[in-house]
């Protein structure tokens, strides 16, 4: 098991934001955690990197303890947070902000090369300042800079964010390959669509609370799933 | 033997525990939202753990009753896609719903146990459930489905047909009650059919048998026997998995298990339609933790007896009162009656008055005829009537 959180509760100030979720990943999967705005999916992932501290609750990350943890301590356990809004060094060029990727990795400079293999756009930009990339292309480099620090775990705070159709296409075919490389993927979407058809398995998250836990096929056919994500709406018959 | 979903069937203690306490955190936040009764009982209840499950309140087959029929879904009827009934306390009705991902759930776990009992897509199976078991029969066939055996889409009530489809089509798999299976040994023996002589390889029970009654009919069908224990209002089957080791194997990703005094409470952790929350069973059982050579993990039932009034007559579940009240519908109401139950028949020995016993014999049979019509029509099931004399039958007790 990758990742394993019982009873999570956290949250800013006196507000809780996660009221007591369990969840886990296991190695080699693509898990997905999917809810509208404001439901807790953000800060669930910030306390699991480490950024927000847990009021209560167990988070392990491969075995390890990471409550109370310092976020470096995630990149040596070999997990690497990609955040919302990609939080990439504009004013650095590409190739300076995948060096910064691997400031942990001696062999940084090796692995950026394999990265800029997997991402050709990159390479053509490797000069130029991260700032003037378009929305899907500084996705990539969000990406390719988590992965110089060679992470076999990796969690995705809504990497379709922003981007047009065709490039949130193209960051899940990425998102795809690292599963084939084996890589264990915990992905934090809104774009419940788009998440779905990449992941192996998927959490509903609504109010701070799991409302729905299973294999991706099951929850595409879910009815409560289909109204509130996919958009199939029907009108209330009950009760 | 293989196992259909060891992902399931195999998962460390550990893992399982996660999926569990997983599962059921968020079923408590769809019963508050989505089902009142459930909301008005929990409040503010949050788990932990699953020792924190104790703490839940229970729900008895009485509370599934007084919500009838749609009381207790956690959906809105048009995702329902399937309903079936049970028979609830002292006869009462229940419903339960499947929306689409609860049948094919449903499939899956079927599958689990026909996997276990050596089906492949390369079997036929014929399944021969009798009257009043049609969930059953839908359970069995989507497990067929799912990995692609053939089944056999009759079920002929009479013997000598079920005989002609074995010997005519051939089945591999034989799926029906041990009632039935005991008249199959009847009819083969008395009819000098050599058992080997069908290509029957295995044959599922739709309920467990003692020892020796499950000897009996291994060699009386010449086939291999496995069981099945499920409870109709949670399901059957594909609520356990019966391994070679005739084990019964608790589909625990599915459902959670406690023993309360002695009684089987049961927790469905997935359903989508009428999820369950500590249901009592009425069926006494033991949970055994224990290292299986099969390689299952999950948790072992062992199922006793009933713990209410329940019987069951040509495998139809029946309460006292169902009869008290077919009996009331009849010209028979109102006099004293003594009930026998049998496997087969519920005997009932009627005293009526003196009148009416003088009476000429086309009254007597005009009565006895009512009163047989009227439980086979209501229940499916046979009643023989004796008509006792007031004198003859001291212990009558008034009907």
């Amino acid at each position: 098991m990758w990742l394993q959180i019982k009873n999570l509760r956290c949250g800013y100030g006196s507000l809780e934001v996660v009221k007591g979720v369990s969840l886990h990943v296991d190695a080699g999967e693509i898990v997905t955690l999917i809810g509208a705005n404001g439901a807790g999916k953000s800060s669930l992932l910030r306390s699991v990197a480490g950024l927000l501290a847990p009021w209560r609750g167990e988070i392990r990350v491969n075995g390890h303890d990471m409550v109370s943890q310092p976020p470096w301590r995630n990149v040596s356990n070999a997990m690497v947070l990609v955040p919302e809004g990609r939080q990439l060094f504009t004013d650095l060029t590409v190739w300076e902000n995948l060096l910064l990727g691997g400031y942990h990795n001696p062999d940084r400079r090796m692995v950026i090369a394999e990265v800029l293999e997997k991402f050709p756009r990159l390479r053509e930009r490797a000069r130029q300042v991260a700032g003037t990339l378009s929305g899907g292309e500084q996705q990539m480099l969000a990406l390719g800079r988590a992965l110089v620090a060679r992470p076999r775990f990796i969690l995705l705070d809504e990497p379709s964010m922003g981007l047009a159709p065709l490039m949130v296409q193209e960051v899940f075919e990425v998102i795809r390959r690292l599963k084939e490389e084996g890589v264990t993927v915990f992905l934090v979407e809104q774009n419940a669509t788009a998440a779905l058809g990449v992941a192996d398995r998927a959490y509903v998250m609504e109010t701070g609370e799991i409302i729905l836990e299973g294999e991706t096929a099951d929850l595409r056919r879910n009815p409560e799933v289909r109204r509130a994500y996919l958009g199939k709406g029907y009108k209330e018959v009950w009760e | 033997m293989s196992i259909f979903e060891p992902r399931y069937e195999t998962m460390p203690r550990e893992a399982m525990a996660q999926l569990q306490l997983e599962r059921l955190q968020a079923l408590l936040v769809r019963l508050k939202r989505n089902v009142r009764r459930y909301r008005e009982l929990l409040a503010d209840t949050r788990v932990e753990s699953l020792d924190d499950l104790s703490r839940l309140p229970m729900t008895r087959p009485e509370d599934l009753a007084d919500s009838f029929p749609y009381g207790r879904f956690a959906l809105p009827l048009r995702e329902v896609i399937r309903l079936h009934s049970a028979v609830g306390p002292e006869g009462r009705q229940l419903v339960m719903g499947h929306t689409q991902n609860d049948i094919r759930q449903w499939g899956r776990l079927v599958a689990r146990q026909l996997v276990a009992t050596g089906v492949t897509a390369n079997d036929v199976i014929q399944i021969n459930l009798g009257n009043g078991a049609s969930g059953s029969y839908s359970g069995y066939v989507l497990g067929a489905q799912t990995i692609e055996a053939s089944v056999i889409a009759e079920d002929p009530f009479h013997i000598d047909y079920q005989l002609a489809m074995l010997e005519n089509y051939r089945p591999t798999v034989l799926v029906t009650t041990p009632t039935n299976a005991a008249a199959l040994v009847a009819l083969l023996d008395r009819r000098r059919i050599d058992p080997q002589s069908l290509h029957l390889r295995t044959v599922l029970l739709s309920r467990p048998v003692p020892e020796a009654e499950r000897s009996a009919l291994q060699s009386g069908l010449f086939a291999r026997l496995q069981g099945n224990f499920g409870i109709a209002e949670v399901l059957d089957p594909g609520f356990c998995v019966q391994c070679p080791e005739g084990r019964f194997h608790l589909n625990e990703d599915q459902f959670l298990a406690e023993v309360a005094d002695g009684e089987l409470v049961i927790t469905t952790l997935a359903r989508e339609a009428t999820p369950l929350l500590r249901y009592a069973t009425r069926v006494s059982c033991l949970l055994r933790r224990e290292k299986c050579p099969c390689g299952r993990t999950t948790v072992v039932l062992e199922p006793g007896a009933r713990r209410d009034s329940q019987v069951l007559v040509q495998e139809m579940p029946i309460y006292d009162r169902q009869i008290r009240d077919v009996l009331a519908q009849t010209s028979a109401a109102g006099h004293p009656v003594q009930i026998e139950i049998t496997g087969s028949e519920v005997i009932l020995s009627l005293t009526v008055s003196t009148r009416i016993f003088d009476d000429l014999v086309g009254t007597l049979e005009q009565l006895q005829l009512e009163i047989e019509s009227e439980f086979a029509s209501r229940l499916g099931i046979k009643a023989v009537v004796r008509l006792v004399s007031p004198q003859s039958d001291p212990r009558a007790a008034t009907g």
